[in-house]
C-alpha cells in the first residue's frame, strides 16, 4: 500500500545483493506458547478491517480468513468445495439454489450457527444501504429471494439462472457473519465460525492477535494457540524477518529475487500457479482504440515471453488476451500468437496510421511490475511505428483515480474462476469494465452459458466467448503470475492457494 | 531567568499559537486542493458508485470545506482532535501512540548522536587540520549522509541481522518489554540515523572550533601554557556549540516526522508513517493532528535550542 516516494526498482536491484549474504537465522522471538506469527506483504494503515463487506486488501483477507468461514470455498482448481454448507442443489433451470447447511457449528461465542445467520449475512451484502462492492459481484443474487428453509437449510432464487452458483459465492464477500452484528461489531470485534477469535484488533495498530476457537468444529483444529498478524511492506525486510526467524509464514514474496531463499534449509516456499494476471486496458470506444484493427494491431506487438521474465523472473505463464488459463476450467488449449510487426503494421495502416501512432499510456507503482510492463511495451511497439509515452501516475492516486477514467492503462486482476473472470471486466454492464468494451455478442454467450446445464456445452459457450474477446477486446492480457509465499521450515500445514485471498489456517502446526 | 531569555520564551510561545493556526488552515487547503477524497481512497478498486456514495454521506464528504473546517477547529479548541475518516475511531489515542514510538526512537538516537558527532567534530579539531585524522573523519561522515538512509539500512540488516545474527531485523517494538530488549530492538534504526546525522554536526563542530582555535583568547590561553585539553574542553569548546546545537535541532526535528523511510524499512509506527499513511488516505483529521503535533515540536525544540544557545553565550544574555 503506502511506500515512500522513494525509487523501488533500485532498492530492489540492491537487495538481490545484499540478501545473498543470507545465512543462518538466530532465534529471536523465542516463544513459549504456540503463537503462528504471519506477516502479509502490504501495510493497510488504520483502513485495515475484519467486516468481509468491505475487506479490500490481504490483510483483511487474512483476518476473515481466521475468524470467519463461507458456505462453499473455491478449492486450487476453483471447484466448489464444501465449509459451512454440506450439500446443494439447484432446481431444472438453475435459477432456485437450495443449501444444506453444516449440523453442530457454533460461533465463537457459542451461538449455534443456523440458516438464519447466511440469510442475515447476504441480505446485509446486498443492502443498498451499506454501500458493500459485494452488491455489485453478487449483482445475480435477488435479496428477497433469500430464505430459511429451515434451520439448517437456505434457498437462494436468483435473477436470472446461473449453472455454477455455488462457486460465485465463493468470493472475498461471503463470509458468514453471526446474525445481528452491525457495522460497527464487525470492524474489529466480527464473530464467526471460523478457527480463531479476535483478541485484539484496532486498525492500524500492529500487530493483531487471534486466539483459538474453543468451540471450533472440525476437531482437533487449530493447531496453534494464538495467530498475530501484521504487514510488512517493504519487500527486503520482510524477507529478512522471515530469515531471522520474527515471522513464521511470509504470504508474499517478490518473485524477482526468490533464488536467495531457495536452499535455504530454514525455509520452505510455496507457489502456486495463478490467473492473476498483468495486462492493458485500451478503452475501445475512444480513438484510436474504437477501431478494432488497432486494438488487433496492439496485441500483435507484444512479445509475451520478455513480459515473463521481466515482470516475474519467469515465475508464471504467458498469457494470449484472456483472463482464463488453458489450465483452468474452460481455459483455451491454443498455443499463445507469436508477435508479428508486419502484420501489426499493416493493420495500423488499413486503420489510417500508416505513419504510426502516438500512445500515452498511463502506469504507476500501485502494485510490483507495472512500471516495468509499461518500459517493455514501449520498447516492443516503436519497432510497429507505435510511439509510446509513459504517464506516471502516484501510486496512492492510481487505482482511484486514474484506472478506468484514462483510456490506456497497465492494469492487473487477481485470479477468478472463469465466469467471475470474463463477467466482472467485459461485459457491458460490469461496474469494472477497464476496456469500455461493450459486445452484446460476448454478453449474450456468457448469460447463455450460465443457464446452459450441459457441461460440454457450457465450455464452448465460455470457449466462444474468450475468442471473440481475443480478436475483438481492449485488453492485451500479458502474463499470468504465480503466488508465492514461505514459512519457517518447522512449520507445516500450510498451503498456499491460487487465490491470494483465500487462506485455511486451522491445519497449520508448529514443531517446537 | 534573566529578562531577555524570559521574554524570548514568551514571544515565542505566542508566535507558535500563530504558526500552528497557520499550518492547520494550510494543510486543510492542501488536501482539499489534492484529487480524490477519503472515499475513494478506502474502496479503491472497489469503489462502485453506490459503495462510493454511501460511503461519502458517512462521512460528510459532500459537506462544504470551510464548515469542516470549522468543525475541526472548533472540536480541537474544546480539546477533541477529532475522528479518524478511515479508522472511524478519535484520532488522539493514535497520534499519542505514535509520537511516544518517534520520541522513544528520537531520543535514543540523540543520546548517541550528540556525543558521537560533536566528540568526532572535536577530535578533528584537535588534530591538524586536512590532516589525515581530520580527513577521515570528515570523509567517512560525508559519505554516511550521502547515501540514502534505506541502503544503508538494508545494508546493516543484511549484515547485522541476516548474516551475524547480532540485531533483529525488524524493530518491532511491541514486543520488546525491557530496557535491553528495547536496546536491541531500536540499535539498527538507531545507527541507521546516525549514519545519516553525524556529518552535519560533526562539520559545524569543526569548523567553529578551528574557528575559535585561532581567536586571540584560545591564544592567549596557550600562551599562559594551559594544558592543551584544557583549552579545547573548557575555553574553546563552549564557544564552539552554538553552530553544532543548531545543527542538532534541525536533526532533532527530523528524527520525529521525516525519517518515513527509515520507520518503513524497520516497520516502526513512528509519527513521520502515520501522517504519511494518512495523507495516501486523505485522512484529514489524522493528517491535522500529526501536524499539529509536529509542528509543536519543531517550534519547542527549536526554541530549546535556542535558549541553549543563548546560555552558553554571554554576549546575547545580557543584551
Amino acid at each position: 500500500m503506502t511506500k515512500p516516494g522513494i525509487g523501488v526498482i533500485s532498492r530492489r536491484l540492491l537487495l538481490a545483493g545484499t540478501a545473498v549474504l543470507a545465512s543462518a537465522p538466530r532465534p529471536f522471538a523465542a516463544t513459549a506458547t504456540k503463537t503462528l506469527r504471519l506477516a502479509t506483504g502490504e501495510t493497510d494503515g488504520v483502513k485495515g478491517t475484519l467486516d468481509p463487506a468491505f475487506g479490500n486488501n490481504d490483510n483483511d483477507a487474512a483476518r476473515a480468513s481466521l475468524v470467519f468461514e463461507r458456505l462453499v470455498i473455491p478449492d486450487a482448481s476453483f471447484s466448489p468445495q464444501p465449509q459451512l454448507a454440506v450439500s446443494w442443489k439447484p432446481d431444472e433451470t438453475g435459477q432456485v439454489w437450495t443449501f444444506a447447511l453444516r449440523t453442530g457449528v457454533a460461533f465463537q461465542d457459542g451461538t449455534p450457527f443456523t440458516a438464519n445467520d447466511v440469510v442475515y449475512t447476504y441480505r446485509r451484502l446486498l443492502d443498498p444501504k451499506l454501500g458493500s462492492p459485494a452488491a455489485a459481484a453478487l449483482s445475480q443474487v435477488d435479496p428477497d429471494g433469500i430464505r430459511a428453509v429451515d434451520d439448517h437449510t437456505v434457498e437462494f432464487k436468483l435473477r436470472s439462472p446461473a449453472v455454477e452458483f455455488p462457486l460465485l459465492i465463493a468470493n472475498r464477500f461471503t463470509y458468514i457473519v453471526k446474525a445481528g452484528q452491525t457495522s460497527e461489531q464487525l470492524r474489529a470485534a466480527g464473530i464467526g465460525t471460523g478457527p480463531f477469535r479476535v483478541e485484539h484488533f484496532v486498525p492500524g495498530e500492529e500487530p493483531s492477535v487471534y486466539v483459538r476457537n474453543e468451540h471450533y468444529w472440525q476437531p482437533g483444529r487449530p493447531h496453534v494457540d494464538r495467530v498475530e498478524l501484521r504487514g510488512i511492506a517493504e519487500e527486503s525486510s520482510r524477507v529478512a524477518a522471515l530469515l531471522a526467524n520474527q515471522v513464521d509464514i511470509v504470504l508474499e514474496l517478490p518473485l524477482r529475487s526468490l533464488q536467495r531463499l531457495e536452499g535455504n534449509k530454514d525455509v520452505t516456499i510455496q507457489s502456486a500457479r495463478t490467473s492473476d494476471w498483468y495486462g492493458l486496458a485500451a478503452f475501445s470506444d475512444v480513438p484510436p482504440f474504437d477501431d478494432v484493427r488497432v486494438r488487433q494491431a496492439l496485441k500483435l506487438v507484444v512479445n509475451r515471453e520478455q513480459y515473463l521474465r521481466a515482470v516475474v523472473g519467469g515465475h508464471g505463464a504467458v498469457a494470449d488476451d484472456t483472463p482464463v488459463p488453458p489450465w483452468q476450467k474452460y481455459g483455451l488449449q491454443d498455443a499463445p500468437r507469436p508477435p508479428d510487426i508486419a502484420a501489426a503494421k499493416k493493420l495500423l495502416a488499413e486503420a489510417g496510421h500508416p505513419d504510426g501512432i502516438d500512445l500515452e499510456l498511463y502506469t504507476s507503482a500501485a502494485d510490483s511490475g507495472l512500471l516495468e510492463i509499461a518500459a517493455l511495451f514501449q520498447a516492443q511497439a516503436a519497432p510497429a511505428g507505435i510511439r509510446v509515452t509513459i504517464n506516471k501516475a502516484p501510486a496512492a492516486d492510481y487505482w482511484s483515480n486514474v484506472w478506468l477514467k484514462k483510456p490506456f492503462l497497465v492494469t492487473n486482476w487477481n485470479a477468478r474462476a472463469a465466469d467471475e473472470a470474463l463477467a466482472l471486466p467485459f461485459l457491458s454492464t460490469g461496474e469494472w469494465n477497464e476496456t469500455h468494451w461493450r459486445n452484446k455478442e460476448f454478453d449474450a454467450l456468457i448469460f447463455e452459458a450460465r443457464k446452459t446445464l450441459d457441461d460440454a456445452k457450457r465450455g464452448e459457450l465460455y470457449a466462444k466467448a474468450q475468442r471473440l474477446l481475443q480478436q475483438d477486446g481492449g485488453a492485451i492480457i500479458l502474463i499470468y503470475a504465480d503466488t508465492v509465499g514461505a514459512s519457517r521450515a518447522n512449520v507445516h500445514g500450510y498451503r498456499i492457494h491460487p487465490q491470494k485471498i483465500n487462506h485455511d489456517f486451522s491445519d497449520v502446526s508448529i514443531d517446537t | 531567568m534573566s529578562r531577555p531569555l524570559a521574554r524570548l520564551i514568551g514571544t515565542r510561545l505566542l508566535l507558535s499559537l500563530l504558526s500552528l493556526f497557520a499550518v492547520s488552515v494550510i494543510v486543510f487547503a492542501v488536501m482539499e486542493a489534492l484529487p480524490g477524497d477519503t472515499a475513494q481512497r478506502i474502496l479503491g478498486r472497489d469503489a462502485t458508485a453506490q459503495a462510493l456514495t454511501v460511503m461519502r454521506a458517512q462521512l460528510h464528504l459532500e459537506r462544504p470545506a470551510i464548515e469542516r473546517y470549522g468543525d475541526w477547529l472548533t472540536g480541537v479548541l474544546h480539546g477533541d482532535f477529532g475522528t479518524s475518516l478511515v479508522a472511524r475511531r478519535p484520532v488522539l489515542p493514535y497520534i499519542t501512540a505514535h509520537f511516544s514510538y518517534s520520541l522513544l526512537l528520537a531520543g535514543i538516537a540523540l543520546a548517541l548522536h550528540i556525543p558521537f558527532s560533536v566528540g568526532l567534530g572535536l577530535l578533528g579539531a584537535a588534530t591538524r587540520r586536512d590532516g589525515p585524522i581530520d580527513s577521515t573523519i570528515s570523509a567517512a561522515a560525508l559519505l554516511g549522509m550521502s547515501v540514502p538512509e534505506f541502503v544503508i539500512g538494508i545494508f546493516l540488516v543484511s549484515i547485522l541481522a541476516t548474516t551475524l545474527g547480532w540485531f533483529p531485523p525488524l524493530a518491532l517494538i511491541d514486543q520488546a518489554h525491557s530496557v535491553p530488549a528495547v536496546v536491541s530492538t531500536l540499535f539498527l534504526p538507531v545507527l541507521t540515523l546516525n549514519f545519516a546525522m553525524t556529518a552535519y554536526v560533526l562539520r559545524q563542530t569543526r569548523n567553529a572550533m578551528f574557528d575559535v582555535l585561532r581567536s586571540d583568547y584560545v591564544r592567549m590561553a596557550t600562551l599562559r601554557g594551559l594544558p592543551r585539553r584544557h583549552v579545547l574542553l573548557r575555553h574553546a569548546l563552549p564557544n564552539a556549540l552554538a553552530p553544532a546545537i543548531n545543527a542538532i535541532a534541525l536533526n532533532a526535528g527530523w528524527l520525529v516526522g521525516g525519517v518515513v523511510v527509515v520507520e518503513v524499512v524497520f516497520n516502526y509506527p513512528g509519527l513521520g508513517r502515520l501522517l504519511v499513511e494518512s495523507i495516501s488516505f486523505h485522512d484529514v483529521p489524522m493528517i491535522q493532528g500529526s501536524a499539529l503535533v509536529l509542528s509543536a515540536t519543531y517550534i519547542a525544540i527549536n526554541l530549546a535550542a535556542d535558549v541553549a544557545t543563548m546560555l552558553l553565550t554571554p554576549k546575547l544574555r545580557v543584551r
